[in-house]
């Protein structure tokens, strides 16, 4: 039971890693990024392709994939966001804009196969893949009862990290303090002199970077690297987080991912794995009927 | 007569504010009423509240002479809609991608029956229903005076201003109603326009419909109305005819914020002279006297939003050093103004030059950095930050952080509700205290010009003195501000010089102190 | 090349050897109008493949096990569908926007991972085979009833509840001051579209010798939605135009069939960026557009007579 535990707290950072890029993004812009789990996989996949096609040592792949991450949120804002917002389009156009990169990506691996136009990207087209042994050091360590490997402690270190590092800057920096502003009140701190395009850009920047990040630590963690890895695994699931958390809180997709992390084992030690893919969305459903907001969300209301 | 509306007791709060505090009121058949106050006083709020869109916490409404007489509170707002009470809404609710015809025929959709059936087989015999309802829709365009050959194919959101004004009326009309609700209907329009607009009320009124007017046209309320409630902070503080109500010396100083002076204390009623459009004289006491400098050279100012022209030719300068205000009634443009400034907006035609760049075609943040600080209208306080960090933001162009650390400081000391509540949200502040964090965090980019957009805006008449202190203060210690506000008096007490703006357009212009005395300009204040 | 030269020289060869093809623009476009109806009222919904789901194994399962005709067991998916709509309706119509689309998300994988993979009787992971199945019959009902079904869509948009979706869909707030019960409106609307996905579910059993719950994902609904959207919102054409379009792509063209979702994903965001309203934007999102409307004559003789 320990064990699971320690697998819910594991797989839980990953979800809040993931899922509090979403949210950043949908509480900086309004905007519900549907490409991020495209990045997600990206982020497996260009630094598996580092490693197993290229043999860049893993740490080093690791960072350029993140770097290449942030670049594609670039990517996102450029074609998929700004065009629409210069044309005062309805927030439901991001959405389906996000989605048509999101297909572009996946598709772009999946058929990604040797001889293709993307074989140096990619050649296993649909199928699964994990990183090649011992191309990531992984010492394991047995502790009172336990097993704890060491890649799984480094992702749980690596999460920690980045969102008390997060948390920090959103807190106490003015970087922070000029997101935190823009989130709430765009033509307020327009007139602060904060350039507001700019800041969007940043944001998905960061945002995809996080994502990327999550997604090489998934692969590295389950050993499962394919094109679907965003859309099987947690494109809805990390809907499911943002939306227990609260759609735009950054407390709240930390506390989301863990709780779903938690919530998924439970799920799973009770009733068998079948039940456990359900589960996120069972609590989906629920949270958006009985308190649309999440836990730390604010209420959304229509002015007359 | 009857009471067709009759409200009691009806209060209605959000969070710490009490935004309809006990009203009653009451409404008879067959007459004009007429609901007026300064901003934020609860108008929209009650509007809202009859009409069902917000419930009421406490209190009846109830509709129809005595015995058939039903309460609307707590309902739908469709259900009260079929009960015979029609609205429009102040900020204009077209179906602005359906046609003008489609706009009518949805507002007749309770009286219509369902056709499903009839739409499937559309057999000749069906087609007697769709042509009298277009007629009908027809008839209610002419009623408004939209000629329904022109206008019935047009889409809603291409007709002008006001053109989409009178076809909200026709669309609230199609549900036969017994009670139409009348939500600003001549915002924004010209004195000829409104003009056309109270003769349509009058029309309607004539044809045995009552109705309830909400406007800040005092010329129009005045001149139209059987009857008048004014409502301050969610009190009613008056109410009966049109004299009475103008003349009572509460609304007066609700309206101008201090007893008006008796000698040229003129508040209008039933007058309806024009205002007189003499051609506005920039006074060149400005141009001549001040050598240290035009600061601010605005020229032909066009600004639009869609079909409304917003601001309309509109030519000012200020000098470093100076006071300038702008006033004139809501909806007049001064706000547009600003925001043209600070390159929210882009306007159409003219220009604006700053020390040397073009603030119409540089970019906000750019402009923010060159020295012209907004300080907007509702204060805009980020509410979720706390106040130390709402200042610290307000630093935002800066680099020097030392200085911007020493002069918070500074700023807490003089204001010591900033320095109390420095680590509580900004949005727990009270309305005057959050007027001068917003004014404190604009200091503190340094601005060169400080714009002010209705500093006094709903607040009690002893911040209104705490907030026009300050900004007296700032102004002695070398700030050049240009300030917008309702409240003219106030403004002119402080101003060097002040316009006056009146849909769109600069009427007046002089000395604060000559404007103050200004018949005039109490008419133009309050008719704008 | 050869596909249109085919097309327009020998229809009846061409019809022989797309048939497959053809069944499957048809069930696509009945799936993309359900869409087209919950659109029109404004609201935007992934449920599709989640309702066409329930109609399809309704069907499959009850030819397996009751003795039944076709068109019954067709009937009972259908109305099963619109059932399960209502009842997901009711706590999911009150959300706007964005929440509304997550939460029928939700509910689409809910049914998929929970109930779907899960029951036996729907012969979870593997699905279910469907020895009925009749590839060249089945196409009768859907090219007769996709007609028949546009046909009245488009009847309904003029009709009085058609009226009060387009309100509800330019603005909610105003079409409850002009009387019009936007709950019940709205749920109207998503009842039809659970309807007509439940029968096009069915109907695709129909042609399909399998049945497999993969093809009942969210993957599906965005697809349906990437017809819809790309062909147009404004009327019942478009997403029968879109359906047709980009369901033939990959037979069209060879090499697009592998990069399919690049071109779909591309075609979105081209559309949705450059001509939202899609392909067929015909006369915009009015109701009564002048040139179908034949009291326009009545109203020119009005206007010349009163001249």
């Amino acid at each position: 039971m320990t064990q699971q535990l320690l697998n819910a707290i594991f797989i839980g950072s990953i979800y809040a890693l993931f899922a509090v890029g979403y949210t950043l993004v949908f509480g900086v812009l309004d905007v519900l990024n549907l490409a991020h789990s495209a990045v997600f996989m990206l982020g497996a996949v260009i630094t598996y392709s580092l490693v197993a096609l290229h043999g860049v040592p893993f740490i080093f792949a690791a960072l350029v994939a993140v770097l290449v991450c942030g670049l594609l949120g670039l990517v996102i804002e450029f074609v998929a966001l700004r065009p629409l917002r210069r044309r005062n389009a309805p927030p439901i156009s991001a959405l389906i804009s996000t989605i048509g990169l999101a297909l572009i990506f996946v598709a772009i691996v999946e058929q990604a196969t040797p001889g293709t136009l993307f074989s140096w990207l990619w050649q296993d087209g649909a199928n699964s893949v994990r990183f090649p042994t011992g191309a990531v050091p992984n010492p394991t360590y047995h502790v009172a009862g336990l097993t704890l490997e060491g890649t799984k402690l480094g992702i749980l270190a690596t999460s920690v990290v980045l969102m008390l590092v997060l948390g920090y800057v959103i807190r106490f920096t003015q970087v922070g303090r000029a997101l935190r502003a823009v989130a709430e009140n765009r033509r307020a701190a327009t007139l602060l002199g904060i350039d507001v395009d700019r800041i969007f850009a940043s944001t998905l920047f960061l945002s995809s970077a996080l994502g990327g990040l999550a997604g090489l630590l998934f692969g590295l963690a389950l050993s499962d690297i394919s094109p679907y890895i965003g859309r099987d695994q947690v494109e809805l699931k990390g809907l499911a987080v943002i939306v227990l958390g609260g759609m735009g809180s950054i407390p709240g997709a930390v506390v989301g991912g863990y709780l779903l992390g938690l919530i998924e084992v439970l799920a799973f030690v009770r009733f068998g794995s079948n039940v456990e893919a359900g589960v996120a969305f069972a609590a989906l459903f629920l949270m958006l009927v009985l308190r649309p907001q999440g836990l730390f969300g604010a209420r959304l209301k229509e002015r007359l | 007569m009857a009471a067709l509306l009759q409200l009691t007791e009806v209060r209605r709060h959000f969070g710490g504010v009490q935004a309809v505090d006990g009203v009653s009121l009451e409404i008879e058949s067959g007459t004009i009423f007429g609901l007026i106050g300064p901003n934020g006083a609860g108008k929209t709020t009650l509007v809202n509240l009859v009409t069902g869109y917000i419930q009421a916490q406490s209190g009846s409404i109830r509709l129809g002479e005595d015995g058939t007489a039903a309460e609307l509170a707590r309902r739908r707002p469709d259900v009260i809609a079929r009960m015979g009470v029609a609205r429009t809404f102040q900020t204009l609710r077209l179906y602005r991608n359906l046609t003008a015809f489609d706009n009518v025929l949805v507002g007749m959709h309770a009286r219509r029956r369902h056709d499903t059936l009839q739409q499937i087989a559309p057999l000749p015999t069906f087609q007697h229903e769709p042509r009298a309802r277009l007629a009908k829709a027809s008839a209610l365009l002419e009623r408004v005076g939209l000629k329904p050959n022109e206008y019935g194919m047009r889409r809603a959101g291409t007709l002008s201003y006001g053109d989409q004004r009178r076809l909200e009326v026709a669309r609230a009309l199609a549900i036969e109603p017994r009670l139409l609700i009348l939500d600003e209907p001549a915002a924004g329009m010209n004195p000829v326009e409104k003009d056309r607009v109270r003769d349509l009320i009058r029309q309607l009124n004539a044809d045995g419909l009552t109705i309830l007017l909400i406007d800040h046209d005092m010329r129009l309320v005045m001149g139209v109305c059987n009857r008048i409630a004014v409502l301050n902070f969610g009190r009613k503080i008056a109410d009966g005819s049109p004299a009475a109500v103008s003349a009572d010396p509460e609304v007066i100083t609700a309206y101008l914020g201090r007893q008006a002076e008796k000698t040229g204390a003129h508040v209008p009623g039933a007058e309806t002279a024009t205002i007189a459009t003499a051609a506005h004289q920039d006074t060149g006491a400005s141009k001549a006297t001040k050598a240290t400098g035009r600061m601010l050279e605005v020229s032909d100012l066009e600004v639009a939003y869609g079909a409304i022209r917003a601001v309309r030719q509109v030519s000012f300068g200020i000098d470093e050093g100076e006071i300038i205000a702008l006033i004139g009634a809501n909806g007049a443009g001064k706000t547009t103004i600003l925001n043209t400034l600070s390159g929210i907006l882009r306007p159409r035609a003219g220009s604006a030059r700053f020390l040397g760049i073009d603030l119409t075609v540089t970019s906000p943040d750019r402009i923010v950095r060159n020295g012209l600080v907004q300080v907007p209208e509702g204060r805009e306080v980020l509410a979720r930050l706390t106040v130390r960090e709402n200042l610290e933001l307000g630093a935002w162009v800066r680099r020097d952080r030392q200085a911007v650390h020493r002069e918070i400081n500074a700023l807490s000391e003089r204001f010591p509700i900033l320095g109390r509540r420095r680590d509580l949200p900004a949005g727990q502040l009270s309305g005057g205290e959050q007027q001068i964090l917003a004014i404190a965090r604009g200091l503190l980019a340094r601005p060169k010009l400080l714009l002010l957009d209705e500093p006094s805006l709903g607040l009690a008449p002893q911040m209104v003195d705490a907030v026009f202190d300050v900004i007296k203060q700032i102004h002695e210690e070398g700030t050049t501000i240009l300030l917008v506000e309702q409240n003219a008096l106030r403004a002119l007490e402080v101003a060097d010089r002040a316009y006056v703006v009146e849909t769109g357009s600069i009427l007046l212009s002089g000395t604060g102190a000559e404007l103050r005395r200004d018949p005039a300009v109490q008419k133009a204040y309050l008719g704008g | 090349m050869d596909f249109f030269i085919q097309l327009f020289t020998d229809p009846v060869l061409f019809y022989n050897s797309h048939e497959l093809l053809i069944a499957q623009v048809g069930v696509n476009s009945i799936l993309a109008i359900s869409l087209f109806v919950t659109f029109y009222s404004g609201q935007l919904t992934l449920a599709n493949a989640g309702f066409m789901a329930v109609g399809a194994y309704t069907t499959v399962i009850m030819s397996l096990y009751l003795p039944l005709p076709l068109p019954v067991d067709i009937l009972v998916g259908t109305l099963l569908a619109g059932a399960v709509g209502f009842l997901v309706g009711l706590p999911v119509l009150r959300l706007r926007g964005i929440f509304l689309a997550i939460a029928t998300i939700g509910f689409v994988e809910a049914l998929r991972l929970g109930v779907i993979l899960n029951v036996p009787i729907t012969g979870e992971g593997q699905g279910l085979k469907n020895p009925g199945a009749d590839p060249l019959g089945g196409i009768v009902p859907i090219l007769v009833s996709l007609p028949i079904i546009a046909y009245l869509v488009w009847r309904l948009t003029r009709a009085k509840v058609g009226h009060a979706w387009a309100a509800i869909r330019e603005d909610e707030l105003a079409a409850s001051s002009n009387g019009i019960n936007v709950p019940l409106y709205k749920m109207i609307a998503f009842v039809i579209g659970a309807l007509l996905a439940g029968y096009a579910g069915a109907l695709e059993t129909h042609i399909n010798f399998f049945v497999d719950p993969t093809e009942y994902s969210v993957t599906r609904a965005i697809q349906i939605l990437t017809f819809a959207v790309a062909g147009g919102t404004t009327n019942v054409l478009g997403p029968i135009v879109g359906a047709l379009f980009l369901t033939s792509l990959p037979e069209i063209i060879r090499q697009a069939s592998a990069y399919r979702d690049v071109v779909n994903g591309v075609i979105l965001i081209l559309v949705i960026i450059f001509r939202p309203q899609g392909i067929v934007a015909g006369g915009g999102l009015a109701i009564n557009r002048p040139r179908w409307w034949p009291q326009n004559w009545r109203l020119r003789g009005r206007a010349a007579s009163a001249n």
